[in-house]
């Protein structure tokens, strides 16, 4: 299922963080990971995962390394910062609150 | 068709990221994620020719894409322009001053008036601000055109003036003189205009020297008394800064783009 624009925007910070907590990973990935792990839901447009990733290197919650990963090729590696795996689980708690809350609503009578 | 080493260039050139070694990792870094998506798409037995459309389908559009990583780099955009703006104002402002002092005292010379009643004076400072007000908003001006895709003039117009109204409020307020930084702005505005309506050097000239006739005639009224000597140089001064401030505008486009190329690269 196509999941509506507005609705993956607040979701991927979280998406990124937490896919990026379970070790470090490079652009492609990253998106194989999400489509992968989401059953194909989380397919966005390739190119729009960039700045985002790029956001969270600012505020400084991921950090990126270049480095030559197995097959010999180098690739751009990000990763979690400390700063970033706490912005991590405040996200998911936040996150089951809100999808908590609004189940609660539509499940209502 | 759009290839995807196009689509790389487009969304890195858009991106309108200041640093360019902050440009070029980006482009080695969407680079990576195009061999990526080609090695494994080959190895899905797929063609080149499928593999170029598909991953121009699937990257999304360039212009959105370059609009994100220019929001993300907004700061360092900024912070560059205004160093800029500011290295600009300082070297600017001295080279026109010291060209202008030079020159009248030179015409000083030459019209047998003390050299230090010329430099000394009240007029000169005045001077002296009047430039620095006019170098600091062209400038501006051109500095601010730089932060806007769309109608670069007219939104920087449209700062420059909301600028100048708040600097003008406040000077007043707080008892200060107003009048050179008015003159300022009106100057470079009229002179920013000139540059950007007129392409040929001639016509620019021709213009900038109409205009400070223009403002010769109304500023200055000559009491019937006046001596001939004296007219001819007062028009000779007027003259002296058309001619600097003409100067003045393409001094400041060099000085902004090596600041800028320089700054770019650090």
């Amino acid at each position: 299922m196509e999941i509506d624009r507005e609705l993956l925007k607040g979701s991927i910070t979280l998406l990124l963080l937490n896919l990026l907590s379970r070790g470090e990973m490079y652009g492609y990935e990253i998106l194989q990971a999400a489509a992968v792990r989401s059953a194909h839901a989380f397919e966005f447009k390739e190119g729009t995962l960039y700045p985002a990733l790029h956001q969270l290197e600012k505020k400084g919650h991921i950090k990126a390394q270049w480095r030559t990963g197995d097959n010999g090729r180098e690739r751009k590696y990000y990763s979690l910062t400390s700063k970033g795996r706490k912005a991590a689980q405040q996200y998911q708690r936040q996150w089951t609150h809100l999808t908590g809350a609004v189940n609660a609503v539509l499940e209502s009578k | 068709m759009r290839t995807a080493d196009q689509l790389i260039a487009d969304i890195v050139r858009s991106s309108r990221i200041s640093s360019h070694k902050r440009r070029q990792e980006l482009l080695r870094e969407l680079a990576t994620h195009v061999d990526d998506f080609v090695l494994l798409a080959r190895q899905a037995g797929r063609g080149d020719e499928e593999i170029q459309r598909l991953l121009v389908a699937n990257f999304g559009d360039p212009q959105q894409i370059a609009q994100q990583f220019a929001w993300v780099y907004r700061r360092e955009r900024i912070m560059l322009h205004l160093s800029v703006f500011l290295i600009s104002t300082l070297v600017v402002t001295t080279v026109v001053s010291a060209a202008v002092m030079s020159m009248q005292a030179g015409m000083a010379l030459g019209f047998g008036v003390p050299l230090l009643s010329v430099l000394g004076s009240r007029h000169s400072l005045i001077e002296a601000l009047d430039i620095l007000a006019t170098v600091a908003a062209y400038m501006g001006l051109i500095s601010l055109e730089k932060l806007f895709d769309r109608r670069p003039l007219a939104r920087a117009l449209a700062v420059l003036a909301a600028s100048s109204a708040v600097l003008v409020a406040a000077f007043a307020a707080t008892g200060m003189a107003t009048q050179f930084l008015i003159f300022g702005s009106v100057n470079a505005v009229f002179l920013r205009t000139v540059q950007v309506c007129l392409s040929r050097s001639a016509a620019r000239l021709g213009v900038v020297f109409a205009g400070f006739g223009v403002l010769g005639v109304i500023f200055f009224h000559p009491p019937a008394s006046a001596v001939p000597s004296a007219l001819a140089r007062i028009a000779a001064s007027w003259m002296l800064m058309a001619a600097a401030y003409q100067a003045m505008t393409h001094l400041a486009a060099r000085v902004d783009a090596a600041l800028l190329n320089r700054f770019q690269r650090l």
